[in-house]
């Protein structure tokens, strides 16, 4: 991948992200659950570099701690639903047959449903008291992963049939080779390149199905940080208070975009440039140095 | 030249009359007309089905006794009553001259058949004068008496309720019995109604004080902060009452800042924080009460209700009748909190608590859905809990949830809220706190074989031993700290100042219009 060059600054926020989730515990000034009922609501201070919410909890805290949260989830999500997808996609499009129909036709019927409402009608299943011995944050993550999944299998399958018919799969055949083998060597690694694409670009549209349970009440728990569920709490108080909800909207808004152009950069095999400013002086630059080695070449010849 | 003969002439002057006239009548509409917000459609008002919202039935229907201002009964449909010495009849003088708004009288016929729609009927057997129901008796064309198979001794309460209580005319219903429209005796006659507004008028025969304006518009605002935008825009009048269209205790601050004006008077129900009494933990009296004293609630009214609840530790406020003695209100002690683990066996500390190697873990049940609000709460206790060394998980789920795990007592910890006037203390004592009422999604805040008997005895006991029946129920659910009280929510409404002489109805399930002017 031709990834040099970049415009690093667009992408930024998915890196300060993934940053900030790492060594959030490092970055966190106050304790995220520590009520304070004598500063309530309180500005951007020394003390709250962000200021306090409606129980004086620090929000510069908070929002590094939300960060930490939407990460580690967005990991497990990302991760599971990606091996339970290649899994399920490779088996359909290497084995074929029944199986492969039947195992299309699952995939198929995920598809057909919004990744969140299948995401939400599983939060209402896990809500039951036969899951009480799991904490809401693992339920959410078990339910986005069997909610996301399925794209992968869909993507994961088309390269796998597209691949069981290219000639070096049959010359491997011939010469003895192992499903496994010829599975692992020659069909993963394009497997993989897609679906880690793919991915990249969904990770944004993952850390908002998060904050879109959590605004909902049927994510995090209290008093864990989550962006969602402080955009939530913050909208009563959207009126006088307005930053409770700004901050981490923007947070969101941010790391959102961010992901969806990181994917796009991936998916197209380069980095959005910016057109302006020094990246276009140095493009023009190059393309006249370009310009004037051809003149040469040419002169030359 | 423009000439102009006497016909002209008048229509001209006719015409400019009448364009001069526009605006004076869009002005006498506007003093004509009181525009409510309100939380959801009103429905079709029908008095047998649970579907319609309560507030708009009251201004429509009368009932036989009114609810008063602090639980004083006054005469609504019935001039006077008298309650048998076996109090198992009751017998009642009805409001002479009195017709629907379809021109129906209002009559001993009219009040038999109304009641015999509910009284005697399965269906309604959660009112207690339903259940105990015998026989009606018409003595005059204008006296009925209502023979009961036991006493009911709150069956003159029970008589104040909205639904299905109150009096329709026999004319406005179909050959099989069902509603087909909402004709009451009330001060408003239904207009029109849609999803979107609920047109009332005045009615001109009502046979008390007619309102001061002859128009109601019902506006459906299913937002909050839409409400409160449309009442700074002049687009409603009043918003508010927590069976109308609730307002949120910041809300009305910023709209009190804004200028408009605020009523927030002590509110008849309790939010109660309800302990299990199937879980394994909270069978431990201690848990229970350091649970008890470890809540600060001055700072939850404070806090979280911007000091438009008041703080308690009883089951009922003082604003319903016989809600007892008052207990004190013990300060926050984290100490005391943690000194009752202790005494029982539990060892550990602000760091967490554990007793035969299991640790103390509370899975407290909220539903944002359900009770809005109730996160915030249940965060700012579970921020309390958590300095006595509880370790408080909270389980936010949907309603339907909530409705499945609250009445199998799945939970540690879940919220509940007390009905209020006029449904209270009966309704909470004879639902909530009795093993064989049915409750259905509501679930029940304490029950126990030991509390059954308590509750039956002051249920049926009439009179003046009536109050220490109750006073003994309060007293065993507080000595066996059955369940953590926390705070009075004042009733809260907002008010356009062009509203003059607004006062709050009785139970936040009337409308508000006595004695309103508009300016």
């Amino acid at each position: 991948m031709k990834l040099g060059r970049l415009p690093w600054a667009i992408l930024s926020p998915a890196i300060t992200f993934v940053l900030i989730g790492i060594f959030a515990p490092l970055l966190m000034t106050h304790d995220t659950a520590q009520q304070d009922y004598g500063a309530l609501l309180q500005g951007p201070s020394a003390s709250h570099w962000l200021g306090t919410d409606y129980l004086g909890r620090d929000m510069w805290s908070r929002i590094i701690g939300g960060a930490r949260t939407s990460l580690v989830a967005m990991v497990f999500v990302l991760a599971a639903a990606l091996v339970i997808g290649v899994v399920i996609g490779s088996l359909a499009g290497y084995i074929g047959g029944i199986t492969e129909m039947a195992l299309i036709s699952v995939i198929d019927i995920m598809l057909a449903l919004p990744s969140l409402v299948i995401a939400l009608a599983l939060m209402g299943v896990f809500s039951g008291e036969n899951f009480t011995w799991m904490s809401d944050y693992w339920k959410m993550i078990l339910a986005l992963t069997l909610a996301w999944w399925a794209n992968y299998a869909r993507m994961s399958r088309a390269v796998v049939v597209s691949e069981l018919q290219q000639p070096y799969i049959e010359a491997a055949r011939v010469m003895g080779a192992s499903h496994i083998w010829i599975f692992v060597r020659h069909i993963l690694p394009h497997v993989l390149g897609l679906v880690v694409v793919y991915a990249s670009a969904d990770a944004g549209a993952l850390v908002l199905a998060i904050a879109t349970l959590s605004f909902l009440g049927l994510g995090v728990a209290p008093p864990v940080p989550e962006w969602g569920q402080m955009l939530v709490d913050g909208m009563s108080y959207i009126e006088e208070y307005p930053s409770l909800v700004i901050i981490p909207g923007l947070a969101l808004t941010a790391v959102v975009v961010s992901f969806n152009l990181l994917g796009e950069a991936f998916a197209l095999q380069k980095v959005p440039k910016a057109i302006r400013g020094s990246l276009l002086r140095r493009k023009k630059a190059e393309r006249a140095a370009e310009d004037e080695a051809r003149r040469r070449v040419e002169a030359g010849a | 030249m423009i000439k102009f003969d006497r016909r002209q002439l008048l229509a001209t002057s006719a015409a400019f009359a009448f364009i001069a006239s526009i605006p004076r009548v869009a002005l006498a509409a506007e003093h004509e007309t009181l525009r409510v917000g309100i939380g959801g459609e009103t429905g079709d008002l029908d008095l047998l089905q649970n579907v319609s919202t309560l507030s708009s039935y009251t201004v429509v229907f009368d009932a036989l006794i009114h609810y008063g201002p602090g639980g004083k009964l006054e005469p609504g449909l019935a001039t006077a009553w008298n309650i048998a010495g076996d109090g198992k009849s009751i017998s009642f003088d009805l409001r002479e001259g009195v017709t629907f708004s379809d021109g129906t009288p209002f009559d001993a016929d009219a009040a038999e058949w109304n009641l015999k729609r509910w009284m005697g009927v399965a269906d309604f057997s959660w009112i207690g004068i339903a259940d105990a129901y015998e026989s009606i008796v018409k003595d005059a064309p204008n006296k009925i008496t209502i023979k009961l198979k036991r006493p009911v001794p709150a069956a003159l309460l029970e008589l104040t309720i909205v639904r299905p209580v109150r009096f329709l005319s026999p004319k406005a219903v179909d050959g099989s019995g069902k509603q087909t429209a909402p004709i009451g005796t009330g001060p408003w006659i239904v207009e029109k109604y849609s999803s979107t507004e609920t047109i009332l008028v005045r009615n001109d025969k009502y046979w008390g004080e007619k309102p001061a304006f002859s128009r109601m518009e019902l506006k459906v605002v299913p937002d909050e902060l839409a409400r409160a935008n449309a009442l700074r825009a002049g687009e409603l009048d009043v918003i508010g009452g927590d069976w109308v269209a609730p307002l949120s205790p910041r809300r009305a601050k910023a709209l009190e800042g804004e200028g408009m004006v605020i009523v927030a008077e002590p509110g008849t129900a309790t939010t109660i924080l309800g302990y299990s009494p199937k879980s394994p933990v909270m069978q431990d009296k201690a848990v229970r009460e350091a649970i008890f004293r470890g809540i600060d609630r001055a700072a939850i009214a404070t806090v979280l209700f911007e000091g438009f609840a008041d703080p308690t530790v009883d089951i009922f406020p003082t604003t319903v009748p016989t809600a007892g003695t008052r207990h004190e209100i013990p300060a926050r002690d984290v100490a005391a909190a943690q000194a009752a683990l202790t005494a029982a066996g539990w060892t550990g500390g602000g760091g967490g608590w554990t007793k035969d190697g299991k640790a103390l873990e509370i899975d407290f049940l909220v539903s944002e859905e359900s009770f809005p609000g109730s996160r915030r709460i249940a965060e700012m206790i579970q921020g309390m809990l958590t300095e006595v060394g509880l370790k408080v998980n909270i389980s936010s789920v949907d309603n339907a949830t909530m409705h499945e795990r609250r009445p199998a007592f799945q939970y540690d910890l879940t919220f509940f809220a007390t009905y209020g006037a006029p449904y209270d203390p009966h309704g909470s004592l004879g639902a909530s706190f009795v093993t064989a009422s049915d409750t259905g999604p509501d679930g029940k805040i304490y029950i126990s074989d030991e509390l059954d008997p308590l509750v039956q005895k002051a249920l049926e006991t009439g009179g003046d031993a009536r109050e220490a029946a109750m006073q003994a129920v309060y007293d065993w659910l507080a000595t066996n700290v059955t369940a953590c009280p926390l705070v009075v929510t004042k009733r809260l409404w907002a008010v356009n100042p062009r509203v003059k002489g607004f006062s709050l109805p009785a139970t936040d399930y009337d409308l508000p219009f006595k004695g309103i002017t508009l300016g």
